[in-house]
């Protein structure tokens, strides 16, 4: 099976510039500015076979999308190798460009003022689509994302939600074997992720399309990706499954209680459960925390052992988030965390 | 042949999105209509007043003022890239043309037509034809043939200038005001550079050409043999200049550095 991405020691530094303080400093800034170079993206590798779904994840400022940035061709990397498609995406540009779909959650692919359908069959003669590849195909897209009601609106009247799966959308309309995705769910509802990671899945599965994608989300990487790639301050600290990413760094839950009653910690504590718990009180939210580990039914034993004794007010599961896992890989060592694909 | 039928697709696009709103297409017709108006007049007025300059008459003054407007016309609907460094560099929208497969200045220009800005070439064209009857000047069979080579010639001369000026922003972060001050020096072109000493002559000959959009090739329907080498080279200068301001674009894409966050 071919990679459908070949990275190696691939770099992007950027120059900051910083001014002076003063009007002397401003005086000598016209001469010569003050500057740092800093690697956004810090001599990595990695490939990705093709029809593999990535998730590419990080906290803010990582390097993430300065590499997809790279990936697809917007910038020159300072150094290092890139192969996309078998191609050098910056070099070859144009070709590239016709074997990739690229949506940016904070930024719109679309015309801001064209009804949506517009912009579809402009980027069909953009991209040479077929007539009978483009009914079928997208016809297909318009159900499964369910747009068909606002093709005929502009884009800059579209709700965020809706504007996401007329991008998501429109980046298919060439069925490209290769899908870049910054930040697809930022900020949408529930259902709509739903839908667009159902949709992604079925995508993978017709096609054998490959799938990069960025998130702050772990659903979403629980849903559609089988393999992470996590990187920090532009370089990657991890590298494989996500059941074993979890495991070993997000090992613990938290859950949050509120109670109808008067409830003291010691009570808490002294429940009969059969696994490790430890309980804490957040006073400025009269919240309870639990913690435990994420192993088996833990979840509900520890739930049910609470509702049985105490009038709940409220319960509340909480994700580990991504920011926590990177935090836990620093505090247990980087080292133990890089493993080979 | 594949950027032929782009660019009438995005110019189809361009006509629907226009035609939608139509009560915005006419209102602005007729105030563009109304600019062109005043303008004429304008030009009658101040002109009016004109004595010989260097050799040239009042008539002549006007024909290249007549003539400049066409390919100044066509340059507005074209390279309608003014805003290009906020629009594109620091709101990040060269992010999307960079992902799409088509050069990404043509996009750019394609994105941007403004055809409404034709209107300036009828201007031109009364202008040009007030002024040509008054000096009696003969309308040879190849003349037309001339006119829309001299007029694309000295379009692709300016917007050549200002894809180069555009392209500094790939390469500075710093708001430069280069862009409106290139719009003032653009219509030194409009007048005879024997007017002018002889640097600034040699400036709009050869670094920013903007002799070429105007007087060069004027000086050749009103023959005047002297100019007729810079007239004729009126094509040849707006290609290679066109030609460089691409070499410069591409490399400034090399140096995109995206909008950052
Ligand atoms: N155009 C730019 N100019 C200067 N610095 C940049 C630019 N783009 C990104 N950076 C810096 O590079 C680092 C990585 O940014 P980015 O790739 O956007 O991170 P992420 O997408 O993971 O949040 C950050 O420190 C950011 O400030
Ligand atoms: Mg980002």
């Amino acid at each position: 099976m071919s990679n459908a991405i070949e990275v190696k020691q691939l770099r992007k530094e950027f120059k900051v510039f910083s001014s002076r303080s003063g009007l002397k400093g401003a005086f000598r800034d016209l001469l010569t500015r003050k500057y740092k170079v800093v690697p956004a993206v810090n001599d990595i590798n990695f490939t990705v076979k093709q029809g593999e779904m990535v998730a590419y994840i990080g906290e803010n400022g990582a390097g993430k999308s300065t590499t997809i940035k790279m990936l697809t061709g917007i910038l020159t990397p300072t150094s290092g190798s890139v192969r996309v498609n078998g191609m050098d995406p910056h070099r070859e540009r144009e070709k590239f460009a016709r074997t990739i779909g690229v949506v940016f959650g904070q930024r719109s692919q679309l015309w801001w003022d064209i009804a949506v359908q517009e912009s579809f069959r402009l980027l069909k003669k953009v991209y040479k689509v077929p007539d009978e590849q483009y009914n079928e195909h997208m016809a297909h897209i318009i159900e499964t994302l369910d747009i068909g009601p606002l093709l005929d609106k502009p884009v800059r009247k579209l709700s965020l939600g809706q504007r996401m799966r007329c991008e998501l959308a429109a980046a298919l309309i060439h069925n490209p074997p290769l899908l870049f995705l910054d930040e697809p769910t930022i900020g949408l509802d529930v259902l709509v992720k739903v839908k667009i990671r159902q949709f992604l899945k079925d995508i993978n599965q017709k096609y054998n399309t490959t799938i990069l994608l960025t998130t702050h989300d772990l659903a979403d990487i629980e849903a559609v990706c089988d393999r992470v790639v996590m990187l920090d301050e532009g370089k990657i600290i991890y590298d494989g499954g996500l059941q074993s990413l979890k495991n070993n760094w997000a090992e613990e839950k938290e859950i949050h209680f509120q109670f109808l009653e008067e409830v003291r910690l010691s009570q808490l504590e002294s429940l009969p459960l059969l696994f490790e718990t430890s309980w804490d009180y957040d006073e400025k939210n009269q919240t309870f925390i639990a913690y435990i580990k994420e192993e088996s039914d833990n979840i509900s034993q520890l739930i049910s052992a609470v509702v049985s004794h105490f009038k709940i007010k409220d319960v509340n599961i909480l994700e580990t988030s991504i920011e926590e896992i990177v935090r836990n890989i620093y505090e247990q060592g980087i080292s133990t965390a890089v493993r080979g694909v | 042949m594949f950027y032929v039928s782009m660019f009438f697709q995005y110019m189809g696009q361009y006509m629907k999105t226009r035609l939608q709103y139509r009560a915005d297409l006419v209102v602005e017709i007729l105030s563009d209509l109304l600019n062109q108006a005043v303008n004429l007049v304008f030009i009658l007025v101040v002109f009016g007043h004109t004595q010989l300059l260097a050799g040239w008459s009042k008539d002549e003054i006007i024909f290249i003022y007549g003539f400049f407007l066409v390919p100044y016309a066509i340059f507005s609907s074209f390279f309608n890239i003014w805003d290009f460094n906020d629009r594109y560099i620091v709101k990040g929208e060269m992010d999307r043309i960079l992902t799409r497969p088509i050069h990404s200045l043509f996009q750019i220009i394609l994105e941007r037509i403004e055809l409404e800005s034709l209107f300036g070439a009828v201007t031109g064209l009364i202008v040009i034809f007030y002024a040509g009857s008054s000096i009696g000047l003969e309308i040879a069979w190849y003349d037309p043939i001339l006119f829309i080579v001299f007029a694309i010639g000295g379009a692709l001369a300016y917007g050549a200038i200002f894809i180069a000026i555009a392209s500094i922003g790939f390469w500075s972060d710093a708001k430069n005001s280069i862009m409106p001050m290139m719009y003032n020096i653009g219509n030194y072109g409009r007048y005879p550079v024997d007017i002018y000493n002889k640097v600034i002559r040699f400036v709009l000959t050869w670094i920013l050409p903007f002799a070429f959009v105007g007087v060069y090739p004027a000086a050749y329907f009103l023959g005047k043999k002297e100019w007729y080498a810079f007239s004729f080279a009126t094509p040849i200068i707006g290609l290679i200049f066109f030609m460089i301001a691409v070499v410069i674009w591409n490399q400034g894409v090399k140096r995109y550095r995206g909008a950052g966050n």
